[in-house]
């Protein structure tokens, strides 16, 4: 007999990533969430300015334009020119450009200090101009602050919001809906019955009399610790729940029974056989939640009880822009809006690209169908 | 069956006690009464305040104060709205009610919607027109709902074809029995559309995987070896399997619709039972928010009852004793 | 008027004279003669005029409830014995026709007409003015804002019923506001005596009661309420008030009232013709001014509005009983108490750049404590504060208080940072924006300020209550009369925000603010009056207890359907609503 080379087998995981690969809007969707990620760890050196740099006299300043043309017609490096402003009869500000004062962008220039990673002091910024001018790329806001500036440190905010409550929540509904299903019987029960109750109560309105119950004399830290610590205690209930079907389903399986019958201790066997198990459902359901924190975020800003100014979260930069004089004077002011609905876009796709390339291990964990009252996906916004 | 739904009632008793003593603490954590706004208005005094606390039980400690509900409840007397000066029953009745309307045709629309497209999608799966929905889908899901309502409601006056905002026109009550009607629905379009926007999207999906799952399965193989011709095949034995997620997604939607969608209220200054809550949160109306809650806690088990027994009923695979 | 008359009479006479030699063309002329007179025999009754609040009403006792959204509301259904000309400001005779007072100002007779009607066909007699104060203003039962205001000194009025039409006020002490103060409601005593006895009353005319029930004097009546979506009122067709041309009022057969959640929505609503008046904010001017002739509509700008807006601070030094300490931190105290500390912040309030780029430029700064509205006992000759960041930072260098480490922050003379808390209320925008620009000064200062919004009930709970804040950005309604707000500046007043219910005043400067306002409201000379509240203007600008920031401008837009319409500041458009007819093409 000839040794005939055979291909080894590839793993289910690998054939996963290799469906997702052929799926391009997912693809493209993993990306966009990478780069914004990435907008946000270097948000100090993308952006032109800190968050709170504000100049009142260009209050509500257009996006300005970049010239590539000189006065005499030629192709020269990227300027702008300076900004004056006048009140029509309307009392309507209107800008306008003073082609007098020429401006070059410059690019790795120094501007506002700021420390890099959280501790490393660092002035240098990818682009900028001379600072008798401003560059706004995206416009600025009613007191003069740059909107590109505030979407990319926005950004920390509104995605590490997402990523931590669901890290969070997760990580607890995965260890209670673990355990309560493993163990069955009166554990379960309770778990169970405390899970439904939390559910029962609307999210929102839950959101909000907590947010309401604390001192106020938080500085913004301590306010994004306890909106993403709000946002996991209402979110972790329906993953417990699903988790726990899982769980119940997969105690029964033949190497659990082994492992028990070799003596090895329950949590061993909850945390290495069976929690394993539900990571494909896991993932797939973290990525379809995380929208909802971030929408959730946004409708806590709404009320004014989100993060507060001056730091900037795309919740918050939102809820400066509804109103109709926004809409239909200063546009640009609804950017984060768009930035909210790429990202939230993103991860559904993402999310929804997953559960397509892994689904024949879902199969085999047996709990695709959303069941009744074992959705997991938080809803927040109203 | 009986058994089931009398077991299920009994059960709900409990659940809603704790939600609401639940519900209740939460709500008296944040410090201060609803009385305390009263406190800024240079016209009141402090005596007069502190008569308004003591008569509707607000300088006794909270279980107290929560036994008092209780007990008052049992006489289905729901307490009194600070904030509108008048028994709780007369203001959630009306709100409920036009809450109810705008649930019933958004779920409505989301379903009539949201079927047909995730039936196309299934049957042709991956190619452009799936790929196409699905992205309409996830468009409806993620743009924030109260920042799309602003932007219909600013179109609309661009436009003026819709009434902007409200539920009822300045003469409503000049016009005619089909007026009425007529005009209630133009107001209605608005909030409709984007309450349906993203709900129609998760069921649309869930159409979708459902109807492609059971597609899979040995007796629609059967079915289509038998020769059936494919219509049949698809809307009738299909389907009839298919639809089971969705019903029992279905309670779990209208009561989440409920008390959902407060935001989208009110921008469109839809007088709901969504606004009038979270009104009634931020000002501490006690007693109005805990029969609001109550009442969204009730629907919440009695939608989930009615899938779980709308889901017996359709399939005979499933029993509960 | 008179102008059109006179042409008429000219005409035929012309006409007359025509008719003798050609009969034809007399007839035609007389024909064309006719129209040109028209206007003075329109119809001015009927139609009707459609309003947006942003919140219901809380009540349809105007006894109980005093805040906006009602008082609208009651304001037309129920009178008092007097009222306030929106115009002229004077006070004019009312349900009282006229009145007498004798004793030094101690003593008042009021002559009460005697044909008035409760809508329900009673008469209006002297009774219903006693009930009124002896049953339910001064029941102890029933909890009510007007009590506090008619007790001075802890001592009541006395009422006397002379005759049906006829009775006496006995006052305690001299009361200067008193006539003004007449403008209360009065309430019918055959309807409400019912539930007085049954101690009902704080139940009674709540928003559940039928509209048919309740009964008042006024021009209008409750028709109809929907709660969150509209409240209707129709004219009450046997008011008493008469035209100077002898016509029954009012006009307008019917006001409505939408309800709308969102002031925005209110905005397209107007700017759509749906409603017939809105009330800008300095930011909607440049979107509703260009469509002032295309929409059909004018808008006025009245001045400043009433009230006051202001940063305030923490300066209460009692001790908390539970922890023996002062409630506020005691080093954040002593900068608060530090009047140099105090004049360096309100040189560091950029009022015209807030005006600026929060109101389009249609605003006021602020510098006393009463409106430049509010008319005569407004004083403008107070100390004011320029924006002036370096002067800020010399004062507070001055006093101590600069950058000792080089690292951003000052500190004071006992090396403490200076930080502390802004609060304001989430439901203001724009007392939410306000303290965002004075955050970003104060902490070119060096001061680290943390700014945080919070609910209404929440800070009033903290203001009045818990007094555990160290800043707030609030304000607060005002009007012509300064005694009505005694509650704030009154050293014992529950409202005296910076350090409210002393047991006895705890600077020189608030000692002499209680005796103004004791004297004040018993001063009957104008002229003396005026010289006392100027003076108390003028020690709150020198002594800053708060500093204050800005007064939107009082502007509205009324769609141009209506004669007879004289907007003013303090009346706004429709203060004389029955005078108010409606132009003949845009009856529905």
């Amino acid at each position: 007999m000839t040794n005939i080379p055979v291909k080894k087998p590839k793993s289910q995981f690998w054939l996963s990533i290799q469906r997702i690969n052929k799926n391009s809007l997912a693809l493209a969707s993993f990306w966009i969430i990478v780069s914004l990620y990435l907008g946000a760890i270097f948000a100090d050196f993308i952006s032109p300015y800190s968050y709170d740099n504000e100049t009142r006299d260009y209050s509500y300043c257009p996006p300005t334009k970049i010239h590539f043309i000189s006065p005499s017609g030629k192709l020269t490096r990227p300027f702008i020119y300076g900004a004056s402003s006048s009140f029509d009869e309307y009392k309507r500000r209107i800008y306008s450009e003073d082609k007098n004062e020429i401006y070059p962008v410059r690019f790795f220039v120094q501007g506002d200090k700021y420390k890099f990673l959280g501790f490393i002091p660092a002035s240098i910024h990818l682009f900028g101009v001379d600072p008798r001018a401003r560059i706004f790329l995206w416009g600025a806001d009613y007191r003069g602050r740059d909107l590109f500036s505030r979407i990319m440190y926005g950004s920390r905010v509104s995605l590490s919001i997402g990523l931590l409550g669901v890290l969070i929540s997760f990580f607890i509904g995965l260890v209670v809906g673990g355990i309560s299903g493993y163990y069955g019987g009166k554990i379960d029960n309770i778990i169970m019955r405390a899970c439904e109750m939390i559910m029962m109560i609307p999210g929102f309105y839950l959101m909000l009399a907590l947010r309401a119950a604390f001192p106020p004399n938080l500085n913004s830290l301590q306010v994004y610790i306890l909106i993403v610590l709000i946002f996991s205690f209402i979110g972790w209930a329906g993953m417990a729940r699903v988790i726990r079907g899982m769980s119940i389903s997969l105690r029964e399986r033949e190497y659990v029974l082994a492992a028990k019958s070799l003596g090895i201790s329950d949590i061993k066997i909850i945390l290495r056989h069976i929690l394993p198990h539900t990571i494909s459902y896991t993932i797939v359901a973290a990525s379809m939640s995380i929208p909802g924190y971030i929408l959730g975020e946004s409708g806590l800003s709404l009320l004014g009880l989100g993060i507060q100014d001056p730091q900037a979260s795309w919740g918050n930069l939102l809820s400066e822009a509804m109103g109709i004089m926004q809409i239909k004077f200063y546009p640009w002011i609804l950017l984060p809006g768009l930035f909210i609905f790429i990202t939230v876009i993103a991860f559904n796709v993402l999310g929804d690209g997953l559960r397509d390339a892994l689904d024949p291990l879902l199969k085999e964990e047996g709990q695709m169908k959303p069941k009744l009252s074992e959705r997991s996906e938080t809803k927040f916004a109203g | 069956m009986i058994n089931y739904i009398l077991r299920r009632i009994l059960i709900a008793m409990p659940l809603l006690l704790v939600m609401s003593l639940v519900t209740f603490l939460a709500i008296n954590l944040a410090p201060g009464n609803f009385f305390d706004s009263l406190r800024l208005d240079p016209q009141f005094s402090e005596e007069t305040i502190k008569h308004y606390e003591s008569l509707y039980h607000l300088d006794k400690p909270v279980i107290a104060q929560y036994f008092y509900w209780l007990k008052n409840l049992l006489k289905l007397d729901f307490g009194y709205s600070f904030f509108y000066n008048c028994p709780v029953k007369k203001i959630i009745a009306g709100r409920l009610l036009n809450t109810l309307l705008l649930s019933v045709v958004s779920l409505f629309f989301t379903w009539i919607i949201a079927i047909p497209l995730g039936i196309i999608a299934a049957v042709n799966r991956n190619k452009f027109v799936d790929r196409f929905f699905s992205l309409i889908s996830f468009v409806g899901l993620s743009i924030p709902g109260f920042f799309f309502a602003l932007l219909l409601l600013y179109f609309a006056s661009q436009t003026g074809i819709l009434p902007l905002g409200g539920m009822r026109s300045a003469n409503f009550d000049s016009l005619s029995f089909f007026g009425r009607i007529f005009d209630i629905a133009k107001h209605i379009i608005i909030p409709t559309i984007v309450i349906s926007a993203s709900a129609f999207a998760g069921l649309q999906r869930i159409m979708r995987g459902s109807l492609l799952d059971v597609l899979r399965q040995q007796y629609i193989l059967t079915a289509r070896a038998k020769g059936l011709p494919e219509n049949k095949v698809i809307y009738f034995h299909a389907l009839r399997n298919a639809i089971n997620p969705l019903i029992t997604v279905f309670g779990y939607e209208f009561s989440g619709l409920l008390s959902g969608a407060a935001l989208t209220e009110i921008i469109c200054s839809w007088p709901g039972l969504g606004s009038l809550l979270l009104a009634a949160v931020r000002a501490q109306d006690i007693y109005l928010v805990m029969a609001s809650m109550l009442m969204g806690g009730i629907l919440l088990l009695a939608g989930n009852l009615v899938s779980d027994v709308l889901l017996a009923w359709v399939d005979p695979r499933i029993r509960y004793d | 008027m008179k102008i059109q008359s006179k042409q008429l009479n000219k005409n035929k006479f012309y006409a007359l004279s025509i008719l003798k030699k050609l009969p034809l063309i007399t007839v035609v002329f007389l024909f064309l003669s006719i129209p040109l007179d028209a206007d003075n025999q329109i119809n001015q009754y009927g139609g009707q005029i459609v309003l947006a609040t942003t919140s219901d009403p809380r009540s349809f006792n105007p006894i109980l409830a005093k805040e906006t959204s009602t008082t609208a509301i009651t304001g037309i259904i129920f009178e008092g014995l007097t009222r306030t000309n929106g115009e002229t400001l004077e006070i004019e005779p009312n349900l009282a026709k006229s009145w007498e007072v004798k004793q030094d100002g101690l003593n008042w007779v009021f002559h009460l007409r005697d044909d008035v009607f409760w809508t329900n066909g009673k008469k209006f007699t002297a009774d219903d003015v006693i009930f009124t104060f002896n049953e339910l203003i001064y029941n102890p039962n029933i909890p009510n804002s007007s009590r506090d205001i008619f007790t001075i000194e802890g001592k009541e009025f006395k009422l006397k019923k002379i005759d049906d039409y006829t009775v006496e006020f006995i006052l305690p002490v001299k009361f200067a506001p008193f006539l003004r103060g007449m403008s209360q409601e009065i309430l019918p005593k055959h309807i409400l005596e019912k539930s007085v006895r049954e101690n009902k009353f704080s139940f009674t005319w709540g928003t559940d009661t039928l509209p048919k029930d309740i009964i008042g004097t006024g021009p209008y009546k409750l028709k109809l309420y929907q709660p969150g979506e509209r409240i209707v009122l129709e004219r009450n067709p046997k008011y008493w008030r008469k035209s100077k041309e002898g016509n029954r009022l009012p006009y307008i057969e019917r006001i409505i009232y939408l309800i709308v959640q969102n002031q925005d929505t209110d905005l397209l609503k107007f700017q759509d013709g749906e409603v017939d008046y809105y009330g800008l904010r300095g930011s909607d001017y440049p979107l509703l001014k260009p469509k002032e002739k295309s929409n059909n509509f004018t808008i006025y700008d009245t001045g400043a509005s009433f009230g006051s807006n202001f940063l305030v601070f923490n300066q209460n030094t009692s001790i908390n009983p539970k922890t023996k300490k002062t409630y506020a931190d005691k080093n954040k105290l002593s900068w608060f108490l530090n009047k140099d500390f105090r004049r360096a912040i309100a040189h560091a309030i950029d009022k015209e750049k807030i005006v600026e780029i929060l109101m389009n430029g249609l605003g006021y700064e602020q510098d006393s404590a009463m409106s430049p509205s509010s008319g005569y006992f407004y004083n403008p000759s107070v100390s004011k504060y320029e924006y002036d960041l370096d002067n800020a930072r010399q004062i507070l260098k001055n006093a101590g208080f600069f950058d000792r480490d080089k690292d951003g922050i000052i500190e004071d003379k006992n090396g403490n940072k200076i930080e502390f808390n802004l609060y304001t209320n989430s439901g203001s925008t724009e007392r939410i924006q306000i303290a965002g620009i004075i955050r970003k000064d104060l902490q070119s200062l060096g001061m680290k300020v943390n700014f945080m919004a919070l609910e209404f009930n929440n800070l009033v709970s903290k203001l009045t209550a818990t007094f555990d804040w160290d800043a707030i950005i609030i304000g607060l309604t005002g009007g012509i009369e300064p005694h009505f707000g005694k509650n704030v500046w009154d050293s014992s007043g529950q409202l005296h925000m910076w350090y409210p219910k002393q047991d006895k005043p705890a600077t020189e400067w608030e000692k002499r603010v209680d005796e103004i306002f004791n004297q004040g409201v018993q001063e009957l000379n104008e002229k003396k009056r005026k010289l006392l509240y100027d003076e108390w203007q003028v020690i709150i600008s020198d002594e800053l207890p708060v500093i204050y920031t800005v007064l939107p401008a009082s502007i509205f837009a009324v769609r141009n359907k209506f004669e007879n319409l004289k907007p003013t500041p303090y009346g706004g458009a429709f203060h004389n609503l029955e005078e108010i007819y409606i132009k003949e093409k845009f009856k529905k």
